[in-house]
Order: C-alpha cells, then structure tokens, then sequence
C-alpha cells in the first residue's frame, strides 16, 4: 500500500478474451487496457454481449484472460493459481450484482458477518461493522430481516453493505440498479458514488442508463472488443 | 460452519424426507443388530454359560460337536498341561420322547462328569451324582415339561426323569439339557455305552503354551468364542445379518450421496457466490459436509433411539432378539462414516463450481 496515489487499484493490460462459439472460439475483449485509480468511480457502457461482465469477470479475478495481464494494487495476477486468486478476492475485490444475490437464510446482518467469517476475522469486530455499514446505507432497523422480508431496493443496500465488509480495493456491480425502478436506481448509484469518494476503493460500475453513468468521474463504452472513450460517436449509425 | 447452521435453522424442512429415510435406515440397522445378537444369543448361550475357556476337538471337527469323538487319551494329555482344568464333554441333539402325556422336546443334551469343573453349583453335582436324570434349560419349563416327566430318547431305550430346571441357556437354539456323562454315552452309543465324548472343556490361565500338550493329545484347540462357529446355522446367521448391513450401510452412501449432490447442484448460484466473495474450496466443503453430518447425526440418533425402543419391546418375546448398546452405537457410527463417503463422491463438483456464475446468475 506504499504509493496508493500513484498504482491503479485495478489495471488490465491488452486483455484478450475468447468464449467457445461452435467448433472454434469467438473474440470478446481485444486488447483491452483499463486503469482505474484509488477512489475513481467509472461507468462502462456498451450492448448488450458487448463483454461487459466477461470484463468485470476478468477485473475481479473470476475469469481467466486468454492473453494480457490483470494487476491488482500493482500485483500481476495472471500467472497465479486458484488458491491465490481466491485469496485476493476474499480481501481485496467486492461484487455487487444486478440481482441482489443475497444468500435466502441469512439475515442482513449475517449476510455481512458471513463476509468477515470467511475473512476469519473475529465475531465480535465483525458484528460491530456489520451492523455499522447497515445503518450507513439506512438499513439499522432491516439488520434481522431474511432477504425475503425486504423490498428489491433494501435487498440491494444490503449487497451494497456487503460489497463494503471486507474493505475492498476494488468495488465491481455489474448494473446494480437495472432491476429497480428508475428513484431506487438512483439511489443506489448516489450510494455506491458517495461510498467510493469517502472509503476509497476504486469502483466501476457496468450501466445501461444514462442517468447512474452521469455521476462516475469517469465514462468507457465497450464495442466490439475495445473500450473508446465517447459512446455518443460509436452508437451513431 | 457459519452458513451451514443458519441455512438448517431456516430451511430445515428440506431435510425432512432424507432424515426420515437416514433415521429409518438407521432403526433397521439397529433392529438388526438387536437380531443378531439374538440370535447369537440363542445360538450358543448354552455354550456361554459353561465356565470354560477352550474346547478341544478332534482335528477336522471345525468346532462341530457332532463330527468329533475323543478318548480317554487326549483327555489325559490335556489333564497334564499345567494350570489347566480339564473335563470330558458330551454333545449332541437328539429328541426326547415324552413317556405319558406331556410334550416332546428336542434337546441339546450335554453329558458333564460329575466331578466337572464344568459344574459349579452344588445343587447340580447332587444331581447329576444322584439317581440317573435329567436337568433342563428353563424355556422347557414353559413348554409345559414338569420335573418328574420322564423322556424316551430316540435309538436308546433309555427313560430318564426330570430332576429339576437351571439357566442352562440354548445351543443351536435348541434348549440344553444337562446329563452324567454316563447316561450321555449311553444315549448317543447305546447298550452299556462307550468311554467316548465329544470334546474335551478347558479352562486353561491366560497366555498358556498349549502347542505341545495340543499335539500329544492330537487334537484341535478353539477358543470358547471360536467354538460358537460350529453352533449349527451360526456362520449362515451371522453372514446373512452381516450382508444386509453391509447393504444397509451401501443404501446410506448411496441415499446420502444422492442428496448431497442435488443439495449441491441446486445450491450451484450460492456457492458460485461464495467462491466469488473469496470463499476457498476447503470453506465451502466444510460448510457442506458439516451441514450433512448434523442432519446424519441427528435422524441416525432419532432412528436408532426408535430401534433400541423397539429391541425392549421385543426383548422378552418369542423372536430372539436382545440389545447391545456397544453394537448399536459402533452400527449408528458405521452408518454416518457411509453417510460422509457417500457425500464424499460428490464434493468434487464443488471446486468445479466457477465464481463467475455469479455474475451469469441475476441475469438468467
Ligand atoms: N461461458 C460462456 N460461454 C460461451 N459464451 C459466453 C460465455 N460467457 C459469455 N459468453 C458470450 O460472450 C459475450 C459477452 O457476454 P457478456 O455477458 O460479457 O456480455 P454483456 O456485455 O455483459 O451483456 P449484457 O449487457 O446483456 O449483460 C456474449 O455474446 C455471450 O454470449
Ligand atoms: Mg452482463
């Protein structure tokens, strides 16, 4: 953590990317250079297949690239294995995804103690910030709820919370707010912006809507393959 | 086993019907223990109840009393090895003809000297010294036989009284019946009879060197719990028990590991999840192989509480059955270890599981 002002949280470097299609294999990503600094909030637009989770796969160390590297914090990620892969996305990266994916038994209080558990990092302390970032995102009251008990919008404040637990560098939603109606959506997009600029991780934020891709410092539209800097120019016919 | 405990507390009716089938599997094998033992028990607790540590037979009887005949000389050699008590037995299963009215009864007739350390109780040296009689197991009693009753045995002309009744327990379960050895020769050998017996009964001090006394008397040693082998019907008991255990203990891994993997295959978004938030392949197999064990442990509890209820309510019946609680507990264990192997089979699909169907999953 020597020189966070001057490493990319995250960087990809001429990533490739291919998914099998038929008897050979179709290109998603070619070449992509990404680099999001400490604190940033950047917005990826692009169609639908254009690649965009496959990026966000790839950023978060789910999905492994077909040439390229991935460095997080400064550290090449490409060569390592599983076990240390895993590891990094224990402590250093959080998802937050278009459907909740809060896990149906847990309450939401335990959905962010289960962050700190796998984290092994003692009950006590973990409860405390648990209930903490629970009422940062003005869900005190919801901490004993099932998923189940909650509006779409709560459930999503939760994943929210969660995503913060584990104090990650790297803050990945993959269009967080494309099922919630358009003042929820809003509000989550206000959210995950506030939550970057005061806790710092870098955030990138896959988005369809206009509005949520507004408020990131910065925009990239992904098409064919490649991240460009002004979706207006390639979405022209 | 953070999630594993939450998720049963939640969703516990999801393990209702593998419970069940785990605790009714466990009640059979508990049931069948209980019928093993007892009919062990009554296989050879006529043999049991003798205080005798060895048998000696004649080589190639494999402990069956009826393929061996000895003499006086191998009882000899045996009375020479040092520390040792040694007693000539008689045994053999023959069927005694009520002379009057009462009931025929087949017997296991075991001709004892009556100077045997095999007989303990004074009471049962004064008969067997006394007038020429028999003394039966108690269950013949509750046939209807009375002391006085006189029995003709089958191919000798010989009419012995009931002299009384003792706990002389069962042997191929058929009750047993104590004579002198006398009156055994002459039932088994007719006319006058012949100094013959089947077996020589030892009760030899722990940790005794018998190869040379053994090899003069030419004869086949057994330990007491090696001789219930030739109790008639023994092996084929305990081998028909022991293979339907063992499918028991087969349908468990099986059923289990069934569930486990739909348990698994159902949970594919979860756990995708839980490698994506950096859950290891280690984090998640505990959890689930936790999750599978406390659900095991507690229908096998349930199970096989319900089975030893069932064992104490037959106890005292006419089925042979009898608890042993070493035998259910060591079944139970057996069945969850065959539980977890089953489970085993299937975790690898776990590690197979990729982080990155959580990203696919919202979106399906
Ligand atoms: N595992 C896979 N096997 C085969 N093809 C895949 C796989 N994963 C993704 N693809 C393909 O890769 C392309 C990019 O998928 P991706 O999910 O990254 O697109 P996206 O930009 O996120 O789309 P959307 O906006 O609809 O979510 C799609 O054409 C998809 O069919
Ligand atoms: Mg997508």
């Amino acid at each position: 953590m020597s020189a966070k002002g001057d490493t990319p949280a995250i960087e990809l470097r001429q990533v490739d990317s291919t998914v099998p299609d038929g008897p050979g294999r179709r290109t998603i990503l070619d070449g992509v250079d990404l680099s999001v600094a400490p604190g940033e909030l950047l917005a990826i637009t692009g169609p639908s297949g254009s690649g965009k989770s496959t990026l966000l796969a790839i950023a978060g160390l789910m999905r492994r690239v077909d040439g390229g590297e991935v460095l997080l914090e400064g550290r090449a990620t490409v060569e390592l294995r599983d076990r240390a892969r895993t590891a990094l996305r224990r402590d250093r990266i959080a998802f937050v995804y278009q459907a909740a994916n809060l896990l149906p038994t847990l309450t939401a209080r335990e959905q962010l103690e289960l962050i700190g558990h796998i984290r092994r990092e003692p009950r006590r302390e973990a409860r405390l910030r648990a209930d903490r970032l629970l009422a940062d995102v003005g869900l005190a009251e919801r901490a004993g709820q099932l998923p189940g008990e909650m509006s779409g919008g709560e459930r999503q404040r939760v994943a929210i919370a969660r995503a913060l637990m584990s104090r990650p560098a790297v803050i990945l939603a993959d269009e967080p707010t494309a099922s919630l109606d358009p003042n929820l959506a809003m509000e989550i997009n206000e959210l995950l912006a506030a939550r970057a600029r005061e806790q710092g991780p870098a955030t990138v934020i896959v988005t369809h809507d206009e509005i949520s891709a507004g408020l990131a410092d910065r925009r990239l539209h992904l098409l064919e393959g490649s991240l460009r800097t002004s979706p207006e120019v390639a979405l022209r016919p | 086993m953070f999630l594993a405990l939450r998720d049963l507390r939640s969703s516990w009716r999801r393990f209702i019907l593998v419970g069940l089938v785990i605790a009714l599997v466990a009640m059979l094998s508990t049931v069948l223990v209980g019928l093993t033992n007892g009919l062990v028990k009554d296989g050879t607790s006529g043999l049991r109840a003798l205080p005798l540590t060895h048998l000696a037979f004649q080589p190639g009887a494999e402990s069956v009393f009826s393929r061996s005949t000895l003499d006086r000389t191998a009882l000899d050699a045996w009375k020479a090895q040092p520390g040792a008590e040694a007693s000539p037995l008689g045994a053999s299963f023959v069927n005694a003809a009520s002379v009057g009215k009462g009931p025929n009864v087949d017997l296991a007739l075991f001709g004892v000297a009556e100077d045997s350390f095999l007989v303990e109780r004074p009471e049962g040296r004064a008969a067997l010294q006394g007038e020429p009689g028999l003394v039966l197991a108690e269950e013949v009693r509750d046939e209807g036989v009375e002391a006085g009753d006189r029995f003709r045995f089958a191919g000798s002309d010989l009419a012995l009284p009931v002299l009384g009744f003792t706990f002389a327990g069962s042997y191929g379960h058929v009750p047993v019946g104590y004579v002198s050895l006398e009156q055994w020769q002459k039932i088994t050998f007719g006319g006058s009879g012949s100094d013959r017996f089947s077996a020589v009964a030892l009760k030899l001090p722990s940790g005794s060197d018998t190869t040379a006394v053994n090899k003069a008397a030419g004869t086949e040693l057994k330990t007491k719990e090696q001789a219930y082998s030739g109790s008639p019907g023994y092996s084929a008991e305990t081998a028909t028990m022991s293979l339907i255990r063992f499918f028991l203990l087969v349908i468990s891994a099986l059923i289990v590991g069934a569930f486990f993997t739909v348990l698994i295959v159902q949970r594919t978004n979860q756990i995708g999840l839980l490698r994506a938030m950096g859950a290891s392949g280690g984090y998640i197999m505990r959890d689930g192989l936790g999750q599978m064990t406390i659900v095991q442990v507690a229908s096998t509890a349930a199970g096989g509480s319900f089975g030893v209820a069932i064992i104490l309510l037959l106890e005292n019946g006419p089925v042979p059955i009898s608890l042993s609680m070493p035998g259910v507990l060591a079944a139970c264990a057996y069945l969850v270890l065959a539980g977890l192997v089953g489970s085993f089979v299937s975790i690898r699909r776990i590690s197979k599981i990729e982080p990155s169907v959580a990203l696919s999953a919202g979106q399906v």
